[in-house]
């Protein structure tokens, strides 16, 4: 009997089993993060990434060191809370903000990777939810990292929470709070971005928005003496204000401004930018 | 057949060429929304009666929207893309390859942005230091100071243009993490930013005191002029080196 | 018996110094990083036209690109005019550049768009001068609609427009038939060589060899970054004594022809089908004088003795594939 066999027809049609929609969601969202860091890239194309990632971590590493080095003399006020470790590198985090939104979404309707997507078992909302998906976790890199990594390093030095059921509860706040900053930033930047096929308009217009409504809205209240809640149009603080909330704390800013209020401001950030969002691409052309 | 192109008519050739590429309806209408925007706000805090000392206020208001915001980035808008749009769609070599000197196709795009970005720029400053009822000083700051960065930043962008892809990003990193971030860590680094400069202009005019605002009206006019002429010269040796697609 | 040697490529050579040549390339090699682009090529080009074969990814572009200075060669030297176009302003009005990109002022009309590539070369009445190549390449003058909202042949002959309107010496042309229709094409060729004729240098580049051998006889051949061959390409089939010439012979009587030439030595090898034979020798002059002489002598009537490999492709497919 001959043992003789033709191993390659040409093209066959593939047999095995397909990953379907949650599979695409995945392979798209992983896709999406390693573009957005760089990964499989040449290395210049990771060098802006890692510069922000360096810079967001830099406060947490330099108090972490300063407590292993002088920790006996920062006690009390000296010592930052883990909601500080938030927004201490916040204008890094605008740059990575203004970033990693128009690379998700800006270069596939400019390639003509969204009319092949489109021909897919994605539609527009599965789309949507492996890109969102992509930018949140990229983001929560240098948001979430760098209170993580404080929470940790507070840990090894003995001065983290005393509990375990304290720790995790430290933790869960940390993410907690990652995660709602996450959501509104990705919101907004993925709406904006949503508007223009250039990406580095996009960038110049996630900046505009949220950088320009943060200093209007302080400059409303600390010059003109608007009433503290107009501090609630401020994306970027009133987004970092939940941190404390989620501590039983406040900021010293926004002190006199129910949390509520705080959520409220967010959740109508996120509102704008979702609706812009889902707006724009129920009308986009998958051409 | 063709001769060799004189200086001062290349400039007037690029600077066409580029201020035609520049000019579409809706980069200038989105930077014209903006710069109402801000001009809106400054007429908010200027119509309010419970703000404190007006120059104070409009100091503060100008230097945080404006020379923050709205200077740095609409300058970075027009320059960056005056010979960076060519180089990276492969337009430059219908200047590049042609009977001139490199340095006048510089100059003519860093004019042909700075064309752009001025009117941009002083009209809100201008709005903006009107509204708030700071005074002739206000007015006199807010356009020397807005000159001077939109000329130095305007030229250094234009270098970043030639230089890099992706140039925007970039100069939204030393906008917004070189100027907004190192430089608030000392006089020394805020000699490095042109918004150290712009911040100068306006206290020494003004007498209002700002972060890392005390250098001199001299220097703080000076020193930005010279980097631009140092950012253009430098693009124009990069656009005689450099490889075009 | 003296000593066998197997034969030895010869190494490219620095041209010898020619009056007439308009670019001069010697011994140039562009890499960029790790990646040789063009290595180690030299050849003369003077007037007329001069097509540049090779694949795609053979360094054509490059190559251009390090003739109009627009790249500086990783080693050797490059002359038009005997200039360096990336150093001499003067010389680049003498250069005229079709760039394979697509790219255009998009917003400007044809117009337009070739009046600033003539005042931006310096000619004095840019007007006149960019009505008069337009009507050349067969574009209306007045037609306002932007070059952006033009098809592909039209993007080209506004490019070619825009490489003629300075009336250069010597024209640059990376591809440019590809997007035109077969009457544009036509139309095209016979403006490169009515170019030529005037005196001018042109060097076309393609990778369809219908084009090329259109375009006329002189070739360079270049594939991976070298140049494998240069000069009129029948002559370069001359040249390829390492593989035997094939050619077709119909006759009536294919297999007693067939039987004959192998017995007289005629051929190193032959094929037959019904009506015809494929033959192939080493020696296309001999088989020549004897092939009538062969079919008389076997009786057979011979109705057609075709080359079959003394077309460019042949050249082509000898000179690329080999590597």
């Amino acid at each position: 009997m001959s043992d003789a066999q033709i191993l390659d027809r040409g093209y066959r049609r593939f047999e095995g089993s397909r990953s379907g929609l949650s599979g695409a969601v995945r392979s798209v969202a992983w896709h999406t993060t390693r573009s957005i860091l760089g990964l499989g890239r040449k290395a210049r194309h990771k060098v802006f990434p890692i510069i922000v990632l360096v810079v967001s971590f830099v406060p947490a590493i330099v108090f972490m060191a300063l407590t292993v080095l002088i920790g006996d003399l920062l006690e009390g006020d000296l010592r930052p809370e883990y909601w500080e470790m938030f927004g201490f590198s916040f204008a890094a985090t605008i740059v990575f903000v203004a970033l990693v939104a128009p690379e998700a979404i800006v270069r596939d309707r400019r390639d003509g990777m969204f009319a092949l997507y489109m021909s897919t078992p994605l539609a527009r909302p599965s789309y949507l939810l492996a890109k969102v998906l992509a930018v949140m976790a990229t983001m929560a890199l240098i948001v979430v990292g760098p209170p993580v990594l404080f929470l940790i390093g507070y840990t090894f030095q003995s001065l983290g929470p005393e509990s375990v059921l304290d720790w995790i509860s430290v933790m869960g706040r940390i993410l907690l709070a990652g995660l709602a900053i996450c959501t509104v930033y990705t919101a907004v930047s993925l709406g904006v971005s949503s508007l223009t096929d250039r990406r580095a308009f996009a960038s110049i217009a996630v900046v505009f928005v949220l950088l320009g409504a943060s200093i209007s809205a302080r400059l409303l209240v600390d010059q003109a003496g608007f009433s503290d809640t107009w501090r609630i149009l401020d994306p970027i603080n009133g987004t970092l204000e939940i941190a404390p909330r989620l501590f039983g704390d406040r900021g010293d800013e926004f002190g006199d401004i129910s949390t509520w209020l705080v959520v409220l401001g967010s959740s109508a950030w996120t509102a704008f930018g979702a609706a812009l969002l889902v707006g724009r691409y129920r009308k986009l052309a998958a051409v | 057949m063709s001769g060799v192109v004189p200086p001062s008519r290349a400039v007037q050739l690029a600077y066409g060429i580029v201020l035609r590429q520049l000019v579409t309806r809706a980069r200038i209408a989105a930077l014209l929304l903006v710069g109402a925007a801000t001009a809106a706000i400054a007429v908010a805090v200027g119509a309010s009666d419970d703000r404190r000392d007006p120059l104070e206020t409009g100091v503060q208001l100008i230097s945080s929207l404006h020379f923050t915001l709205l200077v740095p980035i609409i300058a970075l808008v027009f320059a960056t893309a005056a010979l960076g749009d060519m180089r990276e769609d492969g337009t430059l070599v219908y200047l590049w390859l042609r009977p001139m000197d490199r340095w006048p196709i510089v100059v003519g795009a860093w004019l042909a942005s700075i064309t752009l970005s001025l009117p941009l720029t002083i009209v809100p400053l201008v709005i903006s230091s009107v509204a708030v009822d700071g005074g002739n000083n206000l007015v006199t700051a807010t356009v020397l100071a807005g000159v001077v960065g939109v000329i130095a930043y305007s030229a250094l962008f234009v270098l970043l243009g030639l230089m890099l892809k992706n140039s925007i990003v970039w100069g939204l990193g030393y906008v917004m993490i070189w100027e907004g971030l190192i430089a608030a860590f000392g006089s020394f680094a805020a000699k490095l930013a042109i918004r150290g400069y712009t911040r100068s202009i306006l206290t020494s005019i003004t007498d209002v005191d700002l972060d890392l605002g005390d250098l001199s009206l001299t220097v703080g006019v000076v020193v930005p002029v010279f980097v631009a002429a140092a950012a253009l010269v430098l693009a124009g040796a990069r656009l005689r080196a450099m490889d075009v697609d | 018996m003296a000593d066998w040697a197997p034969p030895v490529a010869r190494p490219p050579t620095p041209p010898a110094p020619d009056p007439n040549a308009i670019v001069v390339v010697a011994n140039v090699t562009k890499s960029f990083g790790d990646v040789v682009a063009v290595s180690d090529v030299s050849f003369t080009v003077g007037p007329g036209v001069t097509a540049l074969l090779g694949p795609n990814g053979a360094g054509k572009s490059t190559l251009f690109r390090v003739m109009c200075g627009l790249t500086a060669p990783t080693r050797g030297t490059v002359k038009v005019l005997g200039v360096d176009a990336r150093i001499d302003r003067a010389v680049r009005g003498r250069i005229g550049l079709a760039p394979q990109q697509d790219a255009l002022f998009d917003r400007l009309s044809a117009h337009r768009f070739v009046e600033v590539a003539a005042r931006t070369h310096g000619v004095s009445d840019a007007d006149a001068a960019a009505r008069q190549v337009l009507d050349l390449v067969e574009l209306d003058a007045d037609d306002p609609k932007p070059v952006g909202a033009f098809s592909k042949g039209m993007r080209q002959r506004v490019k070619l427009a825009a490489a003629l309107v300075h009336d250069p010496d010597l024209l640059i042309l990376d591809e440019p038939l590809t997007g035109l229709d077969p009457v544009q094409r036509n139309r095209m060729i016979r403006l490169f060589h009515q170019l030529g004729d005037d005196g001018k240098c042109l060097l076309v580049s393609s990778h369809v060899l219908d084009e090329v051998a259109r375009l006329g006889s002189r070739v360079l051949v270049i594939a991976q970054g070298r140049l494998a061959a240069t000069g009129d390409y029948r002559d370069l089939r001359t040249l390829m004594d390492d593989r035997p010439h094939r050619i077709r012979v119909a006759t009536d009587g294919a297999r007693v022809l067939a039987a004959a030439l192998v017995e007289r030595d005629l051929v190193d090898g032959v094929s037959v089908s019904f009506d015809s034979l494929m033959v192939d020798t080493n020696d296309v002059d001999r088989f020549g004088r004897n092939i009538a002489a062969v079919a008389k002598q076997c009786g057979v009537r011979l109705r057609e003795v075709e080359p079959t490999d003394d077309d460019l492709e042949s050249v082509f497919r000898y000179l690329v594939e080999r590597r």
